[in-house]
């Protein structure tokens, strides 16, 4: 009877057992999965950064890191600079520009009222994407990658390219760099004291606002980043980052909202899934679809994420 | 200054009853008016105005009004009513297309469809709040399109192409749509604006205009009794404390989901009315940017009010259309490209925000009450 109910599962799905006993293929798409996920890992970072240091959640961070990309095709292909200086030109300019977006639009709201912030990036998103679309219009661009091309490692169609060691080995190093300036500098030191109690931070005088303000150019460089990691795979347009988006929200819920570790796990759990489950579900329809189940299963089981804290609210 | 009115008093009662009748005479006037495409040209721009983007206009009135009793009055932030809209506009199409349902009959099915569809939806909202909610439902509006182009239903949806209904809604033969046109017609002044006679396509256009705004009339009148009783009230109380709502004897668990379906609800009838109005369903008109949109016409409107509703259906239909139409900029010789009214309706939300957080229906509250002031009843009466 289990063998029964086992086929009819297979069979719904469409799943032959050729392609899941398929070790290459596997391999394969654990390798895709990982590039994928290294991608909506950095992007799920700079929503943690946010969420950690305001306390909502960034809708127009997905159209920052739109924007630090096509900064980023201005610098090396129109100006021709390589590309890793591109990368690390936009991260500025995009960090800048997310400074004055913060000063501007968000600090004249009180920080403990998050529903007007929401609308406002929700605004922000609104006007950023259609910025990009009047100046850059709507024709889809390719964009260099950072690493060069080819994989090291081979193993039939395996291939572990160096364009995902590069991804990975990015986002470590992000996370790795994140945490000794949050836990070594005085910067830091600052941000978290921000992040934990806002009040109290004013209160022994620390800067509140330039902090935050720091925070956000933070989240838009590394924000920028990913973008820079994910947008070589596909092609430049508009539109891209929304899809992004919505998996690295996925990642940022699984992980935990405000853990940048859970934000890296969550972001490859989520790259790995999906992937996984495209192939042998045969479900690419639904890619968006398994970003959807992951954080609605997430929040309703678990609702701070694996990493996240609670909590704790007074009566 | 006028002296103030007492509430509920004769002379108060006189004026709503104006007021009322006055919306009435224009509501009704106004398809004859504009039937005939009316398009004034302002520095050198060509505007539209068009009965069918008006109706389209009251549609998504509704699908406003839908939102509006989730976020604007229980406090659940959802980002994701393009979904209940979808959903509506989908299963009526699909019945009328294929089953050849009347669209009215389909809402006999699409309303306590879309009810359960929101308590479902609501489920998760007793256990995750705020933001988190916003997340999942921003992430589900998202998902919309793919759902529909899934292929186990693509043969019925008609997946990426969409579904054109094959459905004409013509106007029965004892409406008297001629004769009004020739009576509004022979009215000296103002009648030549109104077209001699109207054409098929014309007739058409203003009956449904009438059938949606009879639909709307309905939803907002429902919506309202439902608002101002107890049920309301708990809405309201669960939005601005919900711990003292909970002490307060308010089911919390129960009144959120049910938040929840009548807000699907009110947003699927939205959804049938859309197809209505166009006769095409398309995955893409019912994705995330949809969502997006409502939540701009909710809070540029104002949250939590009835006229909110209507003005910020108004707004995101025309100012994405004006936008568009503008091509050139008085007095410079810039022309004007690409996606404006994107921008303008997002520097319009971060403005509202900033300036006007009840939104324009609050605007207009104050000026209403500088201009004719209502007191309120003496006590002891």
């Amino acid at each position: 009877m289990v063998l029964g109910a086992l086929t009819w599962v297979l069979g719904v799905f469409d799943i032959s057992l050729d392609k899941l006993s398929n070790g290459e293929l596997w391999l394969a798409q654990v390798f895709r999965g990982l590039s994928d996920g290294a991608t909506y890992a950095s992007v799920a970072l700079a929503l943690v950064m946010i969420y950690k240091s305001t306390g909502f959640i960034n809708f127009a961070q997905g159209s920052l890191a739109l924007l630090g990309v096509y900064l980023v095709y201005v610098f090396s292909v129109e100006q021709g600079l390589p590309v890793a200086l591109a990368v690390v030109c936009a991260m500025v300019a995009s960090s800048a520009v997310a400074m004055f977006v913060e000063r501007v639009f968000i600090r004249p709201f009180p920080p403990d009222h998050v529903l007007p912030l929401v609308i406002v990036t929700l605004g922000l998103l609104l006007i950023i994407d259609s910025a990009v679309g009047i100046v850059w219009g709507f024709r889809t661009r390719s964009l260099p990658s950072m690493f060069p091309s080819g994989a090291p490692i081979e193993w039939g169609i395996a291939q572990l390219t160096w364009r995902t060691i590069g991804n990975l080995g990015t986002v470590f190093a992000v996370v790795g760099l994140l945490y000794l300036l949050l836990s070594r500098t005085k910067v830091g030191l600052a941000f978290r004291a921000v992040s934990s109690n806002l009040e109290s931070a004013r209160l022994v005088g620390i800067r509140v606002g330039p902090t935050l303000g720091f925070g956000w150019a933070l989240a838009a460089a590394i924000g920028t980043l990913g973008g820079a990691l994910v947008v070589p795979d596909l092609l430049l347009e508009p539109s891209i980052m929304l899809r992004v988006l919505i998996f690295s929200l996925a990642a940022a819920a699984l992980g935990g909202l405000d853990s940048m570790v859970g934000a890296v796990i969550g972001g490859l759990v989520v790259g790995l899934a999906r992937n996984l489950l495209v192939t042998f579900l045969d479900l690419s329809e639904l890619a968006l679809a398994t970003a959807v189940a992951v954080i609605l299963v997430v929040l309703l089981v678990r609702p701070t994420g694996l990493f996240g804290s609670t909590r704790v609210e007074r009566v | 200054m006028k002296a103030a009115v007492v509430a509920g008093s004769r002379q108060h009662r006189q004026r709503q009853v104006i007021g009322w009748v006055l919306f009435a005479v224009v509501v009704a006037l106004i398809p004859f008016l504009i039937a005939d495409t009316y398009s004034p040209t302002i520095f050198g721009n060509r505007y539209t105005v068009g009965l069918g983007n008006l109706s389209q206009a009251i549609a998504l009135m509704v699908a406003i009004l839908g939102l509006n009793i989730a976020t604007g009055y229980s406090g659940q932030l959802s980002l994701g009513h393009s979904f209940f809209v979808g959903s509506g506009a989908y299963l009526s199409a699909v019945m009328v297309s294929e089953f050849h349902w009347s669209y009215l009959s389909t809402l006999g099915v699409v309303v306590p469809g879309l009810f359960l569809f929101g308590v479902i939806f609501g489920l998760p909202a007793l256990r995750i709040q705020g933001l988190y909610l916003g997340l999942l439902t921003f992430a589900v509006a998202a998902v919309f399109p793919s759902i529909i182009r899934l292929e186990n239903v693509a043969n019925r949806t008609g997946g990426s192409n969409g579904l054109s209904i094959e459905s004409d809604l013509e106007p029965p033969t004892w409406a008297p749509l001629d004769t009004v046109t020739e009576w509004l017609h022979a009215i000296p002044g103002v009648g030549s604006r109104v077209p001699d006679g109207l054409t098929g396509r014309q007739e058409e256009a203003v009956y449904k205009y009438f059938l949606l705004v009879i639909m709307a009339m309905v939803c907002f009148w429902l919506v309202r009794n439902i608002l101002a009783g107890r049920v309301g009230r708990a809405f309201v109380a669960i939005r601005d404390n919900p711990l003292g709502a909970a002490a307060s004897g308010v089911n919390l668990a129960a009144y959120k989901t049910l938040s929840f379906g009548i807000s699907a609800a009110v947003g699927g009838v939205a959804g049938t009315m859309l197809a209505m109005h166009s006769g095409f369903v398309g995955p893409d008109e019912f994705g995330f940017s949809l969502a997006i949109l409502l939540i701009v016409g909710l809070i540029v409107g104002g949250s939590g009010t009835l006229h909110g509703a209507v003005v910020g259906g108004l707004a995101i239909q025309y100012v994405p259309l004006w936008s568009s139409q503008t091509q050139t900029l008085p007095g410079t010789d810039v022309a004007l490209e690409g996606p404006y009214g994107a921008a303008i309706l997002g520097g319009l939300l971060i403005a509202i925000t900033f300036a006007l957080p009840g939104g324009a229906a609050h605007g207009f509250r104050r000026i209403k009450s500088r201009l004719m002031p209502v007191a309120p009843q003496p006590p002891g009466r």
